[in-house]
């Protein structure tokens, strides 16, 4: 099994082909009647900044935070971190009151239109168990999105700026990112 | 009882109730989470859109960039397995939501599919597949699939249609065709195609077979003028097939990959993951701009000035291959008296590409060993694509980056491909040859210049329709090809297909152009048949296997639609009694069978580089043409130049006083293919409307603001369009998305009267406007 493993998006490689959104949404059944976008990759426009243009794409999905933020919301105790570090929301128990997609700082959660229960990101769950990395990650035709162990992912962004998210690693060559500097 | 809602603090949207809000409020002060107050004040999309302005908050600040090409998993290859964790029957398919042809896995369970995802088993694609071919299943399934034969009931246009049978349909065509053809002459009747899903070259047959020309699918707009160029320098198809897998430089010349061609994206970005440095031509800031170490931003139209320019570099400085030049190219005294006209001072004047920028690009491009180039169809539609194309080619030609391990490849004789463009164009007489609709403006179109398969031009057709000269054309069967929202000048093709005695589409959809069709034919999808593939463009010696996975109403394959149709106009002999017997045709030369091929699964040719030192280049001389005497002999310029674009501050000035603005149009967005994917919703709301690039300078002057709706005209009409403001163009230039459809088609403003000398291509990136906001009604 693939524990231990976590996600490394390297915005180096993002080129914004929306690979990932569809790819998720595939897997996952979100069709567009969901309302449901668990992974969006978000623009940050052109400017200049020290006479360079710059464009940058960010993709977003849930950072299966260490202390679920949206786990202090959920009236019905829903939400839980299992061991592997996912954040899963319990279908059978989440009444549909919305209030984790409120108190998710990120905008990572949304509520299933047509089950009337709140979904996000699993890091495709099933996938790992059956040892394949999640969907999002397959199809990234850039390379930014990549399954990779604690200990691969220090050398593949030695000397870059990372910002550790959960379990999400955001790595770059270019931009400071706001945290902390390893490797 | 309307509970109270609170707007978001950043787009105004109301997003929580007031009641919802207090609750979270108050948690987070009691959890201690108060350090995220702001983001709470912020609706879904902006939370997003504010933690990633933040978390990169534009501190730019260098370290190496890693070079690590992401990893792929590998999986072994199947034609047909079981999927254990889904439950699901896989077959190993092709993808053609595009022309592209990516492998793809289709998973089916009680008889539907249910998922698409890329094939870990490829070597070509390494698993991806773009967001359009992962959204197959919704175009598949969409509730206005075209399922039935239908005829006309009503006016033309009036969309009363009545379900036919299959007969019904065929006979009916048949009929006409004869009556047309009696009335009006053997040339009255014309056949029109899309792009390449794997069955143009089975189309062509049937044109020929039938003894009928054809409207090739915008090809004088895209790709014959990349490849008349390319055939005319190299000999060969090199251009298209860039080599990634090596390449130390790229040269991407007005193309996008990850948008457009996905899968020379996937290489494209490989490379850049492995280091190798990349050079982006394109007058937008592309997303492939973004990540290019340089972008010349060039004014649309122009780039066979900076392509000269960039040749006068190498030349006048020595930086090209000169024993490469000595053995392998011909002409090369005449070109370097030629590149002379070009200087980069005069370039940087034409382009408005600085001439310093020039000189940096060519000293990476030429002195890093091997470099490739990657082009695309922005180079199809300027006002001389030929000489485009041919500088282009011998920028690659001259620092002898072709078929080399990195460069440029040509690609690998495929005796699959031989068989499929035996497309028996020897029914066709000589005369008509020489009848061809433009066969005498645009030899290497429609005449017998032409290298590739002859067709029709298309301004010349919709005369001939209007006018009725130099002949009648009265009805079109058209495949594939939504030509109201690809084709300039919409409202002239509107005139010209209205006016047609008979019209029959084929389509998956009820588009634009099938609307005004007498009768429409339902066709199947890709994941609704089988076929034998090859593209190469996108592996150069790869035979693939599609397999049909399911069957939605009566929808016939392309194969079959012509083959029924060959029986009907009583020719069935030069086609085929089935879509097998067709494959088994093409698999011949391999010795095989579909039956065999569908275990086989595909066939690889093995490659080989430098094949040219064993029998030269494919050219009259053996060698790289340089200068064409060719071209010299149908009285063109044997050698290179450049053209101003018909419309422009330097050949039009009184129209651009009037029409101060650039339009260049078709910048590509990966979510649509053409006029494809528009009705996928989950495809639609990640673009959804047609943006007008402007830059925030022009708009400022203009009175118009991001969001803006505003209308564009040109001297032929105008469109409307949403204003999306960006640094990304220059002042004077705007970018239009084209394919979309009614009063936001960009096409309605284009002209394709004034075509590309030699091939008659539209210059559809190189032309005048002007903006202005729409008032409210």
């Amino acid at each position: 099994m693939m524990s231990q493993k976590v996600l490394l998006i390297d915005l180096d490689n993002c080129i914004r082909c929306h690979a990932c959104e569809i790819a998720c949404r595939q897997e996952h059944g979100l069709t567009y009647e969901t309302k449901s976008r668990w992974c969006r990759v978000i623009t940050i426009e052109p400017r200049w900044i020290n006479q360079e243009l710059h464009m940058d794409f960010i993709p977003m999905i849930c950072f299966q935070c260490d202390n679920p933020i949206c786990a202090y919301f959920c009236p019905v105790n829903a939400i839980s971190k299992k061991e592997e570090g996912v954040v899963v929301i319990d279908e059978e128990v989440c009444n549909g009151c919305k209030l984790c997609i409120y108190g998710c700082p990120f905008g990572a959660m949304f509520s299933n239109e047509t089950k009337n229960v709140t979904g996000k990101c699993d890091l495709c769950t099933s996938r790992i168990h059956s040892d394949i990395e999640p969907a999002c990650v397959q199809h990234c035709i850039g390379g930014a999105l990549q399954f990779e162990s604690q200990k691969e992912l220090t050398d593949i962004a030695a000397g870059e700026h990372i910002l550790r998210m959960g379990m999400v690693y955001y790595t770059s060559s270019k931009w400071r990112l706001r945290g902390e500097k390893i490797g | 009882m309307v509970a109270e809602k609170v707007s978001c603090q950043r787009c105004g949207d109301s997003f929580i109730s007031l009641q919802d809000q207090g609750k979270i409020l108050k948690i987070a002060k009691d959890k201690g989470l108060d350090k995220w107050q702001v983001y709470f004040t912020l609706c879904q999309n902006c939370r997003a859109q504010v933690f990633a302005e933040q978390m990169i908050e534009n501190n730019l600040e260098r370290a190496e960039r890693v070079k690590h090409v992401a990893k792929r998993r590998h999986e072994r290859f199947y034609t047909i397995k079981v999927d254990t964790r889904l439950r699901t029957t896989v077959y190993k398919s092709e993808c053609y939501i595009c022309n592209q042809g990516c492998d793809a896995l289709v998973h089916v369970k009680d008889g539907k599919v249910v998922l698409i995802e890329g094939d870990p088993s490829s070597t070509v694609t390494k698993g991806t597949l773009c967001c359009k071919g992962l959204a197959s299943k919704e175009m598949l399934y969409h509730p206005d699939r075209l399922l039935y034969p239908m005829k006309r009931v009503g006016e033309r246009g009036e969309g009363k249609w009545q379900r036919i049978t299959w007969d019904e349909a065929l006979d009916t065509i048949a009929m006409k065709f004869n009556e047309i053809e009696q009335k009006y002459g053997k040339d009255s009747i014309v056949l029109a195609t899309g792009t390449n899903r794997g069955w143009v070259r089975h189309f062509l047959r049937f044109a020929n077979a039938y003894g009928k020309q054809w409207i090739g699918p915008g090809i004088a707009q895209c790709f014959y003028p990349r490849m008349t160029g390319q055939i005319l320098v190299i000999g060969s198809n090199a251009l298209e097939n860039p080599h990634y897998d090596q390449a130390e430089c790229m040269l991407i010349w007005g193309c996008n990959p990850t948008n457009t061609w996905p899968v020379k994206g996937l290489g494209m970005m490989e490379a850049w993951q492995r280091g190798a440095k990349m050079i982006v031509v394109d007058p937008v800031f592309s997303e492939a701009a973004s990540k290019a170490d340089m972008w010349l931003q060039l004014r649309p139209g122009t780039d066979a000035a900076l392509a000269l320019g960039m040749l006068n570099v190498i030349i006048n400085e020595g930086l090209y291959d000169k024993e490469f030049v000595d053995q392998w190219c011909f002409g090369f005294k005449e070109l370097k008296e030629r590149v002379q006209q070009y200087p980069p001072e005069k370039v940087e004047e034409v382009t408005w590409v600085p001439k310093g920028k020039i000189w940096e690009a060519v000293r990476m491009y030429a002195t890093t060993k091997p470099a490739s180039i990657t082009q695309c169809l922005s180079i199809d539609q300027n006002a001389d694509t030929i000489s485009t194309c041919r500088s282009i080619a011998m920028l690659a030609a001259i620092t002898s980056n072709i078929d080399i391990p990195g460069g440029n490849l040509i690609s690998m004789p495929k005796k699959v491909h031989d068989r499929a463009t035996d497309t028996l164009s020897k029914y066709l007489t000589k005369e008509q040859h020489e009848k061809r609709l433009g066969s005498k403006e645009y030899p290497f179109l429609a005449g017998e210049a032409c290298i590739l398969q002859p067709s029709a031009h298309n301004y010349t057709a919709w005369q001939a329709i209007l006018t009725g000269k130099p002949y009648p054309v009265r009805a079109i069967y058209c495949q594939g090809n939504n030509m109201l929202a690809g084709y300039a000048n919409t409202k002239m093709v509107m005139d010209a297909l209205m006016s047609l005695d008979f019209f029959v589409v084929t389509d998956l959809f009820m588009t634009e152009t099938a609307k005004i069709a007498d009768i429409v034919l339902p066709v199947a999808s890709w994941m609704e048949r089988s076929a034998v593939t090859q593209n190469d463009q996108t592996s150069i010696n790869l035979i693939h296997l599609q397999q049909k996975a399911v069957q939605l109403g009566e929808c016939w394959t392309d194969f079959k639609i012509l083959n029924e149709l060959a029986k009907r106009l009583g020719f069935p002999e030069r086609m085929f009694p089935t879509d097998e017997a067709y494959f088994d045709f093409l698999l011949e030369p391999y010795g095989m069978t579909f039956e065999e091929f569908k275990k086989a699964g595909f066939i690889s040719v093995p490659y080989s580089f430098k094949k040219y030192e064993a029998n030269g280049f494919h050219t009259p001389s053996g060698k790289i043409q340089l200068y064409d005497p060719r071209l010299k002999d149908l009285g063109f310029d044997p050698l290179p130049s450049y053209r101003e674009p018909t419309e422009s501050f330097v050949s039009t000035p009184e129209l651009a006083k009037e029409y101060p603005l650039i339009i260049t149009t078709g910048g590509r967005v990966p979510v649509f293919r053409h006029s494809e994917l528009r009705n996928i919703p989950m495809l639609r709301e990640i673009v959804p409307e047609v943006l007008v690039s402007l830059n925030p300078k022009t708009a400022r002057e203009l009175g118009i603001h991001n969001g803006d709706a505003v209308i564009i005209e040109s001297c032929r009409g105008s469109m409307e369009a949403k204003a999306y403001l960006t640094e990304g163009i220059d002042p004077k230039v705007v970018q239009v998305p084209s394919h979309w459809p009614g009063k936001n088609n960009v096409n309605l403003i284009m002209d394709n009267q004034s075509c590309a000398p030699m091939i008659g291509s539209a210059q559809l990136r190189c032309q005048l406007c002007r903006v202005r906001r729409k008032e409210q009604e």
